[in-house]
């Protein structure tokens, strides 16, 4: 292999209000190779590839192609430089074919005036061929396979001479043989001179494929290594840092009677992808039952399906009791379900209701808020006094807008709402993101109560060291599955390989 | 399993949650009631240089319609309620236009604030008139009170079902509220024509040859509580318009469909996860929309229309007006009642009202539709301002030291 | 799975399912065709036979994927064998006051309007930009180009005017929805709103009582040299005016240019995926302030035909009388496709000749008639036959990032 550096990124830096999303990030390429960049979410990766790609502009730092420093402010100064995105949702027109899609923007023509298909589907059969990325010219991008649509994304790079492709997480959306295919194709690409720029998450696939490692954590670059002699343990380490935990003061569990029995779940998605597949656990009254894993394996759908929000196949049973016929949420409401939705602004709040209306969000239609119909504003805003008082709420009264609340006041009505409702399961679905430290302690602390009152308590979270600090029992849910199942005192290191795809032959 | 993603179906992009209702309510809170007053200037303005542009003196031309509507009614104190008196008279009958617009305003407000756009209130309109006019026609022998509200009743489950068509087409295959209800307008425009036509069903029975209905009997006619019934008298239905307004309010803001409606109009994911059926919202907000229209239609045709004409039915445009009306008023009930009142007033007072001495009414009443026309542009700009307002607060806020 | 887009090449000709399914469709028309004049078929077995044919077509046609047009083809034989039975029982002498050579020329001319909407429409939506103030649009050509053409004296220059006139007005919707983001339907009424407004204010400043002066330049007919001298064909389109041909020829050309060029391939890209647009460098903002701008230079030419075209001169107060309207249901009902939306104001135009000519068999059926072109589209956005899909993102503003 030629030792020629074909990117090189220095010290760049993007500070968005309150965040520093990249800071001082080093980064270079060399031609043929594949270079990983590896770190959780929000880690950096994609604030700095959409740098790349002239979508943001960076706040410091300068890109350096083939030796010359280059400033982008759109895409197309991106293109021309000769960079390509994969981006990791398609950027296809499913009405159009394969090849409409791969040459939009960039035609050939009959004649300077007529759209040249077969042309088009020519040169896209030749590329196809030259780096051996099946694909059908003709087909309409609606009837192909997910992990065809990827080969489209790819060839439209290639198509407009790519010579640094980047690939962002290339196989989150991939079936086991599918990303098995694309690894090939990048090996065909890397063959090739093309250089490519492989970010993601799990570390099996990273050490599969990379030559080289950028681990990137909370925007900082951790550090750089050859994919010799790096260990999924080594890099697990470097991804999560050693970190102190927030610990939250709690007694042992005392679980008692079974609360929610899930029982073979499985979700498909609108595009029909199986999300959730076949999933079954319990959580028993006075536990903490947290499913870790990396967003998108599942816990969302999951959620959904056992909160009446999304159909599903499978059984569901709520205090003993399996909820007969279509899960609605009212049903799930009415079987004793209570919710903490991790997009509080797109489910959990009404944001232009005031406090009251959105505490009496679950019990408006029923006594004493209302009777036949009848709605009676001031119980609700008698209620919605007390709980704020009760949850210590800030910022508002009962009359105030939710829109006006700060993040951590809003997710405390949310909680309100749902604990007061005294339900038998407990549900809370990342129920601290985007909260400040002291939000955050308060929710943790008001969760542990509620286990100790004997409530079962379902936690989704994203972030590994609130379930360490909060779980009694510990599921990680990977591709859709629960991939295993650990007591109170797991390990880190061992959680966080599962939650990566570690063990994945291990668990299949 | 197949592998073929459908993603035809998947929206390309998520939008952040700035629906139409949503924009409305920030911009309520934002402005109150100075922006939509300033709407409303701002259009008579415009008109008002379109009027100096062609040769004409605005100030007279604008003075003429206030006369014509009667509003200096207002400001003769003593007030004398005789209409002998003309300007008790132009202020009777645009009271008899605010009825109608009120219950058109309502008839686009209730959906709007379940996230519906109802422009069928045409349509839904005329589908009350001609029930009405079926009901006041017939039943002749029957005593007036219940006559009255059987007309009434008819006419409001007409519009709520004419209306419902629409609901249950978006609730159950998705198609928009807005197509929907465009065709239904004009399904019932020609339905109308054809029943009131020649040979149509509910043609008179006196003059073959006059494309019109049959005339309302006596005990259909609403009672007239202001002038004269021979002349066109104000009829009690003005107070079942304002009663209405009050309805609206109550449903909205003291009943649990009011909140489900609401929240659905807000955020229907958030309605959906709170236990609504958001489905069965939209069919009823349509409904409940299609009875205020339906009800206008019929306390026109039992108040003081009595008989309508094919040449009637391609005239009238008063339910379109409703969107004006509701836009303007913010689909408050406080603020559709002020926008019915100012419409009918200039409705009345740029037609018949107008002394053709002063500013031609040809011009006139054109000049409402160019009104009508650039407040509800303004409506869609001023929702703008508020947002670069806002938006710009935003970035100042990201500017500053983070 | 259903989907209503054909692939972009037929490569040779083999029958395929879709062209088996358009000939039942024009064999269903055959069938009812047979029994009018010139025809006049007086049997019922020639358009039952004529017919089963079609609905033979439409469901070979149907169970080889091609559903939606053979589903179309189904209910075109069906229709066609009941007008045509029907029209077997009548008698000779109503037939020929009803089905003479210039109904087709009046079909045409009824079309033509809804034709140039319908188009502009289109070319609104597949950009992304939801167009409900056609009906202004068109109301604005109508009345611009009298007025024009009367002042400069030239039927062109008034073409000129109202394609102005209607650009100028669809400029605000576009400013209005891409720029401001204001909710699309709201802008559009407001047009509708406004464009009555202005012209018939316009109108009566201008004009007053007097009406527009007789002898305004008006846009000529085309006398074709030798088919205007031919039975039936002669009367039928021997001398038909200029924009109904303009007119006609926009539909080939309109497909040519938005499915076989680079420039339809952005456009609809805009409207489908504006942000995959958007990432291949194509400037979302401008395509759809020119495809708006185009839109409503269109609905203008319609409007523009119906005053100094087919009605030769003259002008109303709100003289488009929903045309607009029908335009809107044509391109829905043509599932925004240049032949489709075609075919629906044909459609339409038939239906509105024909409730001209019905009264002599019943006037009040005639007018009931007139409703067919809105529970039609009714029906089709309903989904009930072969649902009408508009493009992905029509309607949604496009934020760039």
């Amino acid at each position: 292999m030629v030792d020629e550096t074909v990117l090189e990124l220095r010290g760049i830096t993007k500070v968005y209000p309150g965040i520093v999303a990249d800071d001082h990030v080093d980064f270079d390429l060399k031609r043929g190779e594949v270079h990983a960049l590896l770190g959780e979410n929000g880690a950096g990766k994609s604030t700095l590839m959409n740098i790349l790609y002239g979508l943001t502009k960076p706040d410091e730092g300068e890109i350096v192609i083939a030796g010359k420093q280059k400033s982008f402010t759109s895409a197309k100064d991106a293109i021309a430089a000769g960079i390509g995105m994969v981006h990791q949702h398609f950027m296809l027109i499913p009405v159009m074919t394969v090849a409409e899609n791969i040459v939009l923007g960039v035609e050939p023509t009959r004649e300077g005036v007529f759209l040249d298909e077969k042309g088009a589907e020519e040169r896209v059969r030749e590329l196809s061929h030259q780096f051996g990325l099946a694909v059908d010219p003709t087909a309409l991008v609606a009837n192909t396979t997910v992990g065809q649509q990827q080969r489209v994304e790819i060839l439209k790079a290639l198509y407009r001479g790519a010579e640094i492709l980047i690939l962002d997480e290339p196989t989150a959306v991939l079936t086991p043989q599918e990303a098995g295919e694309l690894f090939e194709i990048v090996r065909s690409l890397t063959a090739d001179g093309k250089s490519v720029i492989f970010i993601s998450h799990k570390l099996n696939e990273v050490l599969e494929i990379a030559d080289r490692i950028t681990v990137l954590r909370r925007g900082k670059k951790i550090d750089t290594v050859p994919r010799e002699g790096a260990t999924e343990e080594g890099l697990a380490r470097m991804m999560v840092g050693r970190d102190v935990l927030l610990r939250v003061d709690k007694a042992a569990a005392r679980p008692g009677e079974i609360a929610l029995d899930v029982r073979e779940v499985r979700v498909v998605d609108e595009r029909g992808l199986e999300k959730v597949r076949g999933v079954s656990f319990t959580v028993r009254n006075g536990e903490i039952v947290a499913i870790a894993g990396v967003d998108g394996n599942g816990q969302t759908e999951l959620i959904e399906a056992i909160t009446g929000l999304r159909p599903f196949t499978g059984t569901v049973a709520v205090g003993g009791r399996p909820v007969e016929g279509n899960a609605t949420p009212r049903r799930m409401l009415d079987a004793g379900i209570g919710h903490i939705p991790e997009d509080r602004h797109r489910r959990g709040l009404v944001l232009e209701f005031n406090l009251a209306e959105n505490l009496a969000l679950h019990d408006y239609d029923r006594e004493p808020d209302s009777k036949h119909g009848w709605l009676y504003p001031k119980r609700l805003i008698a209620r919605a006094g007390r709980l704020i008082r009760e949850f210590d709420i800030r910022g508002g009264g009962p009359l105030t807008l939710a829109r006006a609340l700060s993040g951590g006041n809003q997710q405390k009505v949310v909680v309100a709402r749902e604990v007061e409702r005294d339900p038998t399961v407990l549900i809370a679905a990342q129920p601290t993101r985007g909260l400040d430290v002291g939000a955050i302690e308060y929710v943790h602390r008001r969760l542990v109560a509620e286990r100790d009152a004997g409530h079962a308590i379902l936690l989704v979270s994203l972030e590994l060291e609130e379930v360490l600090s909060l779980a009694d029992r510990i599921l990680v849910m990977y591709e859709g599955q629960i991939v295993g199942e650990h007591g109170a005192g797991a390990g880190e290191e061992e959680i966080g390989l599962e939650m990566l795809g570690g063990r994945k032959a291990a668990a299949a | 399993m197949s592998q073929a993603a459908p993603t035809a179906n998947v929206p390309p992009e998520q939008e952040p949650s700035t629906n139409f209702t949503v924009k409305l309510g920030i911009a309520q809170r934002a402005g109150g009631a100075v922006v939509p007053v300033m709407t409303g200037v701002l259009a008579f303005l415009a008109g008002g240089i379109v009027v100096a542009a062609t040769g004409h003196n605005p100030w007279t031309a604008y003075k003429g319609i206030w006369q014509g509507a009667g509003f200096n009614w207002l400001f003769h104190i003593p007030w004398n309620t005789n209409t002998i008196n003309l300007s008790a008279f132009n202020l009777s009958q645009t009271l008899l236009l605010t009825t109608t617009l009120i219950l058109c305003g309502l008839a686009v407000a209730f959906p709007f604030r379940c996230g519906l756009f109802n422009i069928g209130g045409q349509g839904q309109y005329l589908v009350g008139l001609v029930v009405a006019n079926w009901v006041g026609v017939s039943f002749a022998s029957w005593p007036t009170l219940p006559h009255v509200l059987l007309g009434i009743f008819a006419a409001a489950a007409a519009g709520a079902v004419w209306a419902g068509i629409a609901g249950f087409l978006k609730a159950t295959t998705g198609a928009h509220e807005v197509i929907s209800t465009i065709m239904l307008n004009w399904i019932a425009i020609w339905g109308a024509q054809y029943l009131f036509g020649q040979g149509g069903p509910l043609q008179n029975t006196y003059n073959p040859a006059a494309p019109e209905s049959g005339t309302v009997v006596q005990s259909a006619k609403i009672p007239v509580f202001w002038g004269s019934s021979a002349l066109q008298g104000t009829d009690v239905g003005f107070f079942v318009a304002l009663a209405m307004l009050v309805v609206f309010w109550l449903i909205l803001n003291r009943t649990t469909l009011g909140y489900e409606v609401r929240a659905t109009g807000f955020n229907p994911d958030a309605a959906a996860y709170g236990g609504i059926n958001v489905r069965n919202k939209y069919i009823q907000a349509m409904a409940i929309s299609g009875a205020f229209a339906g009800l206008a239609g019929a306390l026109d045709m039992l108040g003081y229309l009595f008989q309508f004409g094919v040449l009637d039915v391609q005239a009238s445009q008063i339910g379109f007006l409703g969107i004006a009306v509701a836009l303007l008023g913010r689909n408050t009930a406080v603020g559709t009642g002020i926008a019915a009142f100012l419409f009918g007033g200039l409705l009345y007072g740029t037609t018949r009202g107008l002394n053709p001495n002063v500013f031609d009414p040809g011009l006139a009443g054109n000049l409402t539709s160019m009104i009508q026309g650039l407040i509800v542009l303004f409506v869609g700009a001023d929702i703008l301002i508020l947002y670069v307002w806002n938006s710009r607060r935003k970035l100042k806020r990201r500017v500053a030291p983070a | 799975m259903t989907n209503h887009v054909q692939p972009l090449t037929t490569r040779g000709w083999v029958p395929s399912p879709r062209a088996i399914a358009i000939a039942g469709g024009v064999l269903g028309v055959a069938a009812f065709w047979s029994t009018i004049p010139p025809f006049t078929a007086r049997s019922p077995v020639v358009p039952i036979v004529i017919g089963v044919l079609a609905v033979a077509a439409g469901i070979w046609a149907t169970t080889r994927g091609a559903r939606r047009i053979g589903i179309g083809a189904i209910a075109a034989g069906v229709i066609g064998i009941g007008l045509g039975v029907v029209a077997t029982r009548s008698s000779s002498s109503n037939l020929n006051t009803v089905f003479t050579a210039d109904l087709i020329a009046q079909i045409l001319a009824f079309a033509t309007p809804l034709t140039f909407g319908a188009l502009g429409g289109m070319v609104s939506e597949r950009s992304g930009v939801v167009n409900v103030g056609l009906e202004g649009m068109m109301l604005m050509g109508a009345f611009w180009g009298v007025y024009v053409a009367d002042k400069s004296g030239s039927w062109a220059v008034g073409i000129l005017g109202a394609m102005v006139a209607g650009g100028l007005f669809a400029l605000i919707h576009a400013v209005w929805s891409i720029h401001f983001r204001a909710d699309q339907i709201i802008s559009g009424m407001a047009i509708n709103f406004l464009a009555l407004g202005v012209t018939g204010y316009f109108f009566e400043q201008l004009y007053g009582q007097q009406n527009i002066p007789s002898g305004v330049s008006t846009v000529p007919n085309v006398r074709l040299p030798v088919i205007s001298r031919w039975h039936f064909l002669g009367p039928a389109i021997g001398n038909l005016n200029l924009l109904i041909w303009v007119g006609i020829l926009l539909v080939p050309l309109s497909y040519v240019i938005l499915f076989k060029t680079p420039i339809g391939l952005r456009v609809r890209a805009c409207g489908e995926h504006p942000r995959a647009a958007d990432t291949v460098g194509i400037d979302v903002y401008k395509v759809r302030y020119a495809a708006v701008t185009t839109s409503g230079m269109l609905a203008a030419l319609g409007g523009a035909f119906l005053s100094i075209g087919y009605l030769g001169g003259s002008f109303t107060e709100n003289m488009t009388e929903g045309r607009g309207f029908i335009a809107l249901a044509a391109m829905i009902f043509g599932n925004w496709r240049p032949f489709g939306a075609w075919g629906a104001a044909l459609l339409f135009g038939f239906s509105t000749a024909l409730a001209y000519r019905l009264p002599v068999y019943s006037g009040s059926a005639a007018t009931l008639f007139q409703t067919l072109p809105y529970v039609l589209t009714l029906i089709a956005v309903a989904g009930v036959i072969g649902r009408s899909v508009p493009p992905a993102a029509d309607g949604r503003p496009y934020v760039k990032q």
